[in-house]
């Protein structure tokens, strides 16, 4: 992160926000626009309803941003749950219609990333990456495919053939690991 | 002490996979149990980090200014500075014995003085007033704009072959809106709707394709602020032939089902 960034910590973002300061927005955008659109592109997998999903948060931000509790976790937890959450609403409005089949696009997308983008925050992506390189195959994929394609428990057995106890506790066992591996180091994220 | 049974609940939670039953029952549950709420608040911040596993990307340039332009209208009242008001410094001399030409002179030298203030403020004013005007008329020109973009879209699909054109009426939720679709074979469509009542906050129109007994979603839509709203969309290829279109009320985000009332529908 930038040094002068970094002065400036995302809840003072979010309070200048709620005192409507639109410089303070545009300071958030510019601090974390590269990873919501990473996130949101990687589930909506289409530029233009990704551009549209991110613009869509920031606006809620923007609106909500009294909604935000210090006391229930970080700016970066509440900011990137709600656009993980977004993406996911209009990914199963667009996916009721057609399914986008696209972890072949997917890979390619991994591949030809700019490599100036794979800087921003490559600290972090390594650790999260290798943490996610212990889980078992099994539990890894169980947590990316609800987390990314947005599938219910129930979905995820029906898609693997599983049962869903199965499924659960592969669910569990990969995020008490994940959390394990990552321990306190979690509290530097953001 | 932290409830065993909603373990499982919370980390699916956590990682938005909860089934919709069992997500009334946990949150039901954390509405009362703090212990199980902090757990919940822990499980949420390792899910986040999943993200970091998507590679970042960077937007295209025009989404930060399409934010900002966004915002402005909200913020623009309350910040709005207002400019100095010109001030012209008479002069000031110390009176002494002067000639009637030289108070004359002094006089009108006043006069013009104060007419030019009188003229700069008005200016002022004017030019505070255009600026007002320019940018209500530059929002004007983009809903405009757009409008037109969608007329001329309407006009596309029905000069397509096999165009249709359906009219939908107003519900008793509002009995004076209409609306009307335009589509081709191969599912174009443009709805164009007016008179609906503003949706309330975090609410929004959707677009429904209803066929075969099936409820297949569309796009959502806001309304501007005489109640207009249009939206682009494709038909599903099985509703193209045997579709009715309805308009529900619904969260902004859009949902998959019809959860609220119908405002608009089409005849069968």
């Amino acid at each position: 992160m930038h040094p002068n960034q970094a002065q400036v910590s995302d809840l003072d973002l979010l309070n200048a926000i709620k005192r409507r300061d639109e410089q303070a927005l545009a300071d958030l955008y510019d601090r974390y626009r590269v990873i919501l659109f990473g996130l949101t592109m990687r589930i909506l997998n289409s530029r233009e309803e990704a551009e549209d999903v991110l613009q869509e948060v920031l606006l809620q931000v923007w609106r909500r941003a009294e909604d935000f509790d210090e006391q229930r976790g970080r700016p970066f937890t509440w900011l990137v749950t709600m656009t993980r959450s977004r993406a996911i609403d209009r990914l199963r409005v667009l996916g009721a219609r057609q399914r986008l089949s696209e972890s072949a696009a997917r890979e390619t997308m991994e591949e030809t990333s700019d490599a100036a983008l794979d800087a921003f925050k490559s600290e972090q992506r390594e650790i999260v990456k290798s943490a996610l390189a212990e889980l078992t195959e099994d539990q890894r994929s169980t947590l990316l495919l609800a987390y990314f394609e947005g599938l219910t428990q129930s979905e995820i057995a029906a898609k693997l053939g599983t049962p869903l106890g199965t499924v659960k506790t592969r669910m569990r066992s990969g995020m008490i690991k994940l959390r394990e591996i990552l321990g306190e180091r979690i509290k530097t994220f953001s | 002490m932290v409830h065993e049974e909603y373990r499982d609940m919370m980390t699916a939670k956590a990682l938005g996979s909860l089934d919709q039953g069992e997500a009334r029952l946990l949150e039901t549950h954390l509405a009362s149990c703090t212990d199980c709420l902090s757990i919940m608040d822990e499980l949420q911040e390792t899910a986040t980090l999943l993200a970091f596993a998507a590679t970042p990307m960077e937007p295209s340039p025009n989404v930060r200014s399409q934010i900002l332009s966004a915002i402005r209208p909200e913020s623009s009242a309350a910040q709005e500075k207002p400019a100095k008001a010109p001030v012209v410094q008479m002069p000031t001399r110390a009176a002494t014995s002067w000639s009637a030409a030289q108070r004359w002179g002094a006089i009108a030298a006043g006069l013009v003085m104060t007419a030019l203030a009188i003229a700069l403020f008005v200016l002022w004013k004017q030019n505070l007033d255009a600026k007002r005007d320019l940018a209500s008329i530059s929002t004007q020109m983009e809903e405009m704009r757009q409008q037109l973009a969608r007329k001329q879209e309407a006009e596309s699909i029905l000069t397509a072959p096999g165009a249709r054109i359906a009219g939908l009426s107003g519900t008793e939720m509002a009995p004076s809106a209409v609306g009307t679709i335009a589509f081709d074979q191969t599912g174009r469509a443009v709805l164009m709707a007016k008179s609906l009542p503003p949706p309330p906050s975090g609410k929004a129109y959707q677009l429904w394709f209803i066929s075969g007994g099936q409820k297949i979603p569309g796009k959502v839509f806001m309304t501007n602020e005489k109640g207009e709203g249009a939206l682009s969309d494709r038909i599903p290829p099985q509703a193209l032939n045997s579709s009715v279109f309805a308009i529900t009320l619904e969260p902004e985000s859009g949902v998959t089902q019809p959860t609220g009332q119908i405002y608009l529908v089409s005849g069968s």
